[in-house]
């Protein structure tokens, strides 16, 4: 399984990056491919592929912020969640993820 | 910039004894100011109080990160305090701040510096070891190993 991700808060400053970092995290640890790509104020980094993104069973995206390039999702299953639900219950949010998919 | 140089012992402090945001800013911007970081003591506490009006940097898990990009301030420095008592910093997940990083930046320095050492925290904090090092660790020696470690791989 993989999924691909984006995160983005108003100020850039740092909750998206401890989205990115949460949502990291809980894919080690439930043995989730993930690449989180970080859109902050220092720009866009870890930028996802036209590979990641084809490659990815699905993507999710944080809801706070509009997110730039949003098209490239287009025909993939896309999962919208506050960034303040990514940081705090990431481990939750990817094994919904996973058992939507896996349920398919 | 010389990395190593924006922490140093005398920029933490073990104990703030500050009740208010505002109080612990100071306190804070103090101990840079007597390092002679500061070209301007109160424009640089001004700017950090305007910026946290636009919105809170109590970002959850006890940690705040005010912040100010100046030019008013002269050599680009973090310090770091701890407060036992916690305090009421309209933090996100609503819990009190005990763990307060000031950043100071000059005006003219590399646009996103200040940017790095906030996205490089703020990854961090989500290890929760590394907040329980923060809280717990008695000796000043060992926080500062912890922060310089981090603020450097920032601005690799």
């Amino acid at each position: 399984m993989k999924i691909v991700a984006v995160t983005a808060c108003p100020s850039g400053v740092a909750h998206t990056y401890m989205a990115a970092e949460a949502l990291e995290k809980a894919a080690k640890e439930l043995g989730i491919e993930i690449k989180v790509e970080t859109q902050g104020s220092i720009g866009l980094e870890n930028e996802l592929t036209k590979q990641d993104v084809e490659s990815a069973d699905a993507v999710i995206i944080t809801k706070d912020m509009g997110i730039k390039k949003v098209e490239r999702f287009k025909g993939k299953p896309v999962v919208k969640v506050g960034v303040g639900d990514a940081i705090k219950k990431a481990v939750p949010i990817l094994k919904k993820v996973q058992a939507h998919i896996e349920s398919k | 910039m010389i990395m190593s140089n924006i922490i140093n012992e005398n920029l933490i402090k073990m104990e703030l004894h500050g009740d208010s945001k505002e109080a612990i800013i100071r306190e804070l911007a103090q101990s840079i100011d007597s390092e002679g970081r500061l070209n301007n003591f109160d424009d640089y506490v001004q700017e950090v109080i305007d910026r946290e009006g636009l919105s809170t940097t109590g970002i959850g898990f006890g940690v705040a990160i005010p912040h100010g990009k100046t030019e008013a301030v002269k050599t680009p420095t973090v310090a770091f305090g701890r407060s036992k008592n916690g305090l009421e910093w309209e933090s996100l997940d609503g819990q009190p701040v005990h763990m307060i990083f000031l950043l100071a930046v000059p005006k003219e320095a590399e646009s996103n510096t200040h940017l790095k050492i906030l996205a490089a925290l703020s990854r961090k904090l989500m290890n929760e070891d590394f907040r329980e090092l923060l809280v717990s660790a008695e000796k000043k020696e060992n926080l500062m190993n912890i922060l310089e470690d981090i603020f450097k791989k920032a601005l690799q």
